[in-house]
């Protein structure tokens, strides 16, 4: 007996070195960061953004300390990795979160290869600090170990981006339709633009089909960083020369923005995606959307100088920049500003009267028609430089991949020169010169292109469950979800181990998604067949439909949600449950923590604006979720003849797009006679000759609401004492990039017309004038 | 009261803004070298550093120095020179884009000191000394530059003749391949509607009427005859309404049944490369293309990548 244990003993004592254990211990503090000029909250752990670079090798068994240090919890997400669900770190899913001032060990074996990354799945944290990268490199043994590849020299880099604003705010900000971020870009892409622009009719036609401004993205930031730098120099690597290669393990820990890849250097060689090898595909420039990761390998093209690796983001505001070599920077060309308006047209033309996007027959997929291109100059430009082509034809080999890359270059900076400097008359020129030849010389990465070097077919005869996904939207009351249900409408969906599980996914939203499927990699049927790349996130553009499989071999609750934070915070998601799975230990109360998971699409976010004018003070405040509004409005003149009136309701909001809203509410109007007189005259009786009742009205009111094509809100009431009221209004017109004109009639014979100027995200200065109170000027607040 | 009180700090902070001289505070002052050659570089140079009130640049040609001054709280030396480099003008710190540096004008093209040599740009460099003079004798030819590029070589030697001489000598010394004009000027026509361009593609239908007018079909192949003598009064009508209006609407329309019948005969082109037969589902109609990657002609750029490829044609014979 004892001889057995001594044996066991012996065992364990060997197999111990062979697995190696790699600790981590990351203390995640409070700090303030400035990236801007001003001193603002962060979360950094020991002491950086990103946090740490965390690095293993494939067999290590990695534990992971983190020491919460912070004022409020915080969870931990392993993003790629395959691990036993309760390591998996989503709050109230996989764990409770990590209490304020406490220690939680994550401990998993690293059972894959590959670039990955983490990041807390708790609140907003991620927007402000919690993303780093996880490398988890190949034994040297491995049979996959590709010589000239995963013997290269590596750079670890996260993208991220800035703001200045609580991540809070931002979030309230979005689902209060504030323009504010669209002013701060420039896209309000208001009516005096439209006109200047020749654009009049579109943005018309845009209002009909009940759109605002459209944007590829939702936030304005501040900076975007590259390992935490918007100006970033590798020191990492020393002595570059001329012909060295260096990988690049890209994690885009952006919380809602996608990444234009660019080098000055030449070519960008894509050798891995989402942590798994793909066969080397060469482009000149790619997107990485939120979340994915890609591995890229770069030539030093020259000595003593410095390459730039550029990252745009998709809205192009500004960009972040990382030089690798030694010596001056080589600069590359900036990506050129986007046209809206021609996005705008294109958004009308796919745009049903119904809400729905029109395919028109169209089988899209896989990135590889990208309706987005009608914004992208440097593509459609328009302002194809023909002298530019001409002289190069001249020149060089068109089989030389270098020029191709510079040619492509060129044609983006040539139609930049030439957008600033002709204007209008730049437009028809570049029609003219548009070159339908040379447009294919910039070659852009979509998914088609990723192909893996080993069969990923799944086994043949697991029983196969087919699930289908819509992902839907509505910009306007910033609703994200799935089949027109948010997390907390919908059930966990149960799939068995030893499933083959198929997605079939169709994005019928106005936005493109990174969908993300926890502790799993999925093939993408990407027309490679046997050699389908896995991945664990896909970036679905609107309109096109997706299809990708995976093999259930785990056990617990794995989330699959977009990775844009806001929209997984407003309720884009699915949770995947195994079903019999053994109950997870760090879940002691299942109902209580599915209460709280679903407790983040069910916040209300409150709104509200208040002006005070010479004439009287006006305002409203709104409480709003997914599909509930409460809102009460007032208007209180500074002397009885101009009235006291409010106007409370409750409502709820029906169908995808949100356009109806019944209500119940309750109005108080106190007048006494004397007031503005009134253009239509008597006001004791409404147009329907009912008694209006301003004098001293105390009723209860039911009614709907609906938005009408051009925005307009049609507004139909009875109060408690019969009488009927019909309205009409728009509040916020975009007459310029920060003027707003608002409107409204009803047949009570009230009517409003006002002008607001946008002074800053909180300010503004406005004049109306009000059948009640007459004409005014004022400062409005707003929050 | 709060109102007015915030009406007034607004109002004073948007006129103390607006108005007055640019004032840098916390100004430091450095000399960095700046390549340019003329006078002509002073304003663009200066204007690529310059922000109101937090960077000012003063370039002097002679020296090629510069004097940059800036308020050091709220930027650095670094960020002004990467603006000065992204218009085209190399510095201490930064090589500007080749290509921002191919857009300068003529006497501002500096010698490039700073760059190094690049492992496979000697072409780059050759490309940047092309002379403007050079560019603007090709520039009027381009547009026939673009209909003709195809990689061969006796074609490209073609392209400074002007499009006249290409009607004048394409059907009579090409005789074996008479089609091939009506062929190239589809594509042309193709190529103008891409482009939205409505006076080129009128151009370009009246060659292909003449060219279907100089067009003998007994000279053709016998088992060619019967179908080109099919098709050829429809293209013959289509090329014919679309040199007739500068309608561009009016041209794609009738572009649809000229694709159609095209692709009748499309096996009778002798191309040297692969051809595709394309389709646009919003409009229900297909054309031909020379490329693959999808350059939709009866959108042009509003909807340029829309449609697929239905058909892969490859007619080398």
């Amino acid at each position: 007996m004892k001889k057995i244990i001594l044996v066991l003993l012996f065992l364990g004592a060997l197999s111990l070195p062979a697995q190696n254990i790699v600790r981590y211990d990351l203390y995640v503090r409070d700090t303030l960061v400035n990236f801007t000029g001003k001193e603002k909250r962060a979360i950094a752990v020991n002491g950086q953004i990103p946090m740490p670079t965390l690095t293993f090798t494939e067999g290590d068994i990695a534990e992971i300390y983190v020491h919460n240090e912070l004022e409020e919890e915080t969870a931990l997400h392993w993003h790629g990795l395959f691990l036993p669900n309760k390591e998996d770190g989503v709050p109230y899913l996989t764990q409770m979160p990590i209490p304020p001032h406490t220690v939680h060990k994550y401990t998993f074996p690293i059972v894959q290869h590959g670039t990955h990354w983490y990041h807390s799945h708790f609140g907003l944290q991620e927007q402000i600090g919690m993303y780093g990268s996880m490398i988890l490199k190949k034994r040297p043994d491995d049979k996959t170990f590709r010589k000239g590849i995963d013997d290269l020299p590596t750079i670890p880099i996260v993208l991220s981006e800035w703001t200045d604003y609580n991540p809070e705010n931002v979030h309230r900000m979005l689902h209060n339709a504030s323009d504010w971020f669209a002013i701060k870009k420039g896209t309000t892409q208001s009516y005096a633009e439209a006109i200047n622009s020749g654009n009049f009719k579109i943005k018309l036609h845009n209002e009909w089909k009940r759109m605002n401004a459209m944007d590829v993205s939702d936030v304005y930031y501040d900076k975007f960083l590259i390992n935490g730098k918007s100006e970033n120099e590798d020191t990492s690597l020393k002595g570059l020369k001329a012909g060295d290669k260096v990988r690049l393990r890209i994690s885009n820990g952006g919380a809602s923005s996608y990444f234009w890849l660019t080098y000055s250097g030449g070519k960008i060689t894509v050798v891995a995606n989402d942590g798994n090898d793909v066969e080397p595909v060469d482009v000149d420039r790619m997107l990485i959307a939120v979340s994915e990761t890609y591995d890229v390998v770069v030539t030093i093209p020259a000595d003593n100088t410095a390459f730039e690796f550029l990252a745009t983001p998709e809205d192009r505001t500004k960009s972040a920049s990382i030089y690798l070599g030694d010596g001056i920077k080589q600069l590359t060309s900036p990506l050129p500003k986007l046209k809206y308006f021609e996005g705008m047209e294109m958004m009308n033309g796919m745009m049903k009267m119904n809400g729905d996007l029109d395919q028109m027959g169209m089988n899209m997929s896989m990135q590889q028609m990208d309706m987005n291109v009608v914004m992208y100059p440097e593509i459609t430009g328009s302002t194809e430089n023909a002298m530019d082509s001409k002289m190069k034809m001249d020149t060089q080999e068109p089989s030389d991949p270098k020029m191709h890359h510079m040619k492509g270059m060129d044609e983006m900076k040539g139609m930049d020169e030439m957008k600033k400097t002709d204007g209008m008359d730049g437009m028809k020129m570049n029609e003219e010169m548009y070159n339908s030849n040379e447009l294919s010389e910039i070659t852009t990465l979509n998914y088609a292109m990723l192909k893996s070097p080993t069969m990923t077919t799944l086994p043949e005869d697991a029983p196969l469950k087919e699930l289908h996904f819509t992902l839907t939207g509505n910009m306007n009351r910033y609703v994200w979800s799935l089949g027109n249900k948010v997390i907390s409408e919908s059930d966990k969906i149960l799939i068995k181990k030893g499933e083959k599980v198929r997605i079939t996914m169709y994005n019928n939203s106005m936005m493109r998604h990174p969908m993300h499927l926890h502790g799993h990699d999925f093939r993408l049927l990407n027309g490679q067949g046997d050699y389908a790349p896995l991945k664990n996130v896909v970036d679905i553009m609107p309109m096109e439909t997706d299809v990708f499989e995976f093999e259930a071999n785990a056990e617990g609750d794995w989330f699959f949600h977009c990775h844009i934070l806001y929209h997984m915070m407003s309720g884009m998601g699915r949770v995947f449950s195994y079903e019999d799975s053994p109950p997870n230990p760090l879940i002691p109360n299942p109902e209580l923590a599915l209460k709280k998971l679903k407790g983040d699409d069910r916040e209300f976010h409150l709104m509200a604006e208040n002006n005070f004018a010479t004439n009287g003070i006006e305002g409203q405040a709104m409480l709003g979720s997914t599909r509930w509004e409460i809102k009460t409005l007032w208007h209180l003149g500074y002397h009885a003849m101009h009235g006291y009136e409010s106007e409370t309701m409750v409502g709820r909001y029906f169908g995808k797009m949100q356009w109806l809203m019944p209500y119940v509410g309750f109005d108080y109007h106190y007048k006494i006679e004397g007031g503005p007189s009134n253009i239509f005259g008597d006001e004791t009786n409404n147009w329907f000759g009912q008694k209006s009742n301003k004098n001293d009205r105390q009723a209860a009111v039911v009614g709907v609401a609906y938005t009408l094509p051009m925005l307009f809100i049609a507004d139909m009431r009875v109060d408690s004492a019969g009488k009927f009221r019909f309205q009409l209004g728009r509040e916020d017109i975009p007459v310029s990039q920060r003027l707003r004109m608002a409107m409204m009639i009803n047949t009570d014979k009230e009517y409003m017309a006002g002008l607001r100027y946008i002074l800053g995200k909180n300010v503004g200065v406005s004049t109306h004038y009000d059948s009640d109170m007459g004409v005014g000027f004022g400062v409005s607040l707003n929050y | 009261m709060k109102s007015i009180f915030n009406i007034l700090t607004i109002l004073s902070v948007v006129l103390s803004t607006t108005s007055g001289f640019s004032q840098i505070k916390n100004p430091q002052t450095e000399t960095v070298k700046i390549f340019g050659n003329c006078e002509l570089c002073k304003t663009p140079i200066e204007n690529a550093g310059k922000i109101k009130n937090t960077a000012s640049v003063a370039w002097n040609k002679d020296t090629q120095m510069a004097e940059v001054t800036f308020d050091s709280k709220k930027t650095n030396r670094d960020e002004i020179l990467k603006r000065i480099a992204l218009a085209g003008y190399d510095n201490d710190q930064f090589l500007a884009p080749d290509h921002a540096y191919a857009q300068l004008a003529d006497c501002c093209k500096y010698e490039r000191l700073n760059k190094a040599p690049a492992m496979v740009m000697e072409e780059s460099k050759t490309e940047m000394k092309m002379p403007e003079s050079k560019m603007e004798m090709t520039f009027p030819s381009s547009e026939n530059h673009m209909d003709m590029a195809m990689p061969d070589t006796k074609m490209e030697m073609n392209m400074p003749n002007s499009e006249n001489h290409t009607d004048m000598v394409m059907p009579e010394t090409m005789e074996p391949n008479a089609l091939n004009t009506v062929f190239n000027t589809y594509f042309a026509i193709k190529d103008a509607l891409v482009k939205t361009n409505a006076t080129s593609a009128t151009a370009k239908a009246a060659e292909l009427l003449n060219a279907i007018k100089a067009l003998k079909v007994e000279t053709l192949k016998t088992e060619q005859q019967a179908t080109v003598t099919k098709v050829l009064p429809s293209i013959m009508d289509a090329a014919k309404k679309i040199s007739e209006t500068k309608d561009i609407s009016k041209q794609r329309e009738t572009f649809k049944s000229l694709s159609k019948n095209i692709h009748e005969i499309i096996t009778f082109y002798n191309a040297t490369e692969t051809l595709y037969y394309q389709y646009c589902p919003m409009q229900d109609a297909n054309w031909l293309s020379k490329d693959k990657t999808i350059k939709n002609p009866y959108y042009g750029s509003q909807m340029l990548s829309c449609g697929s490829n239905v058909e892969t044609i490859n007619t080398k014979n």
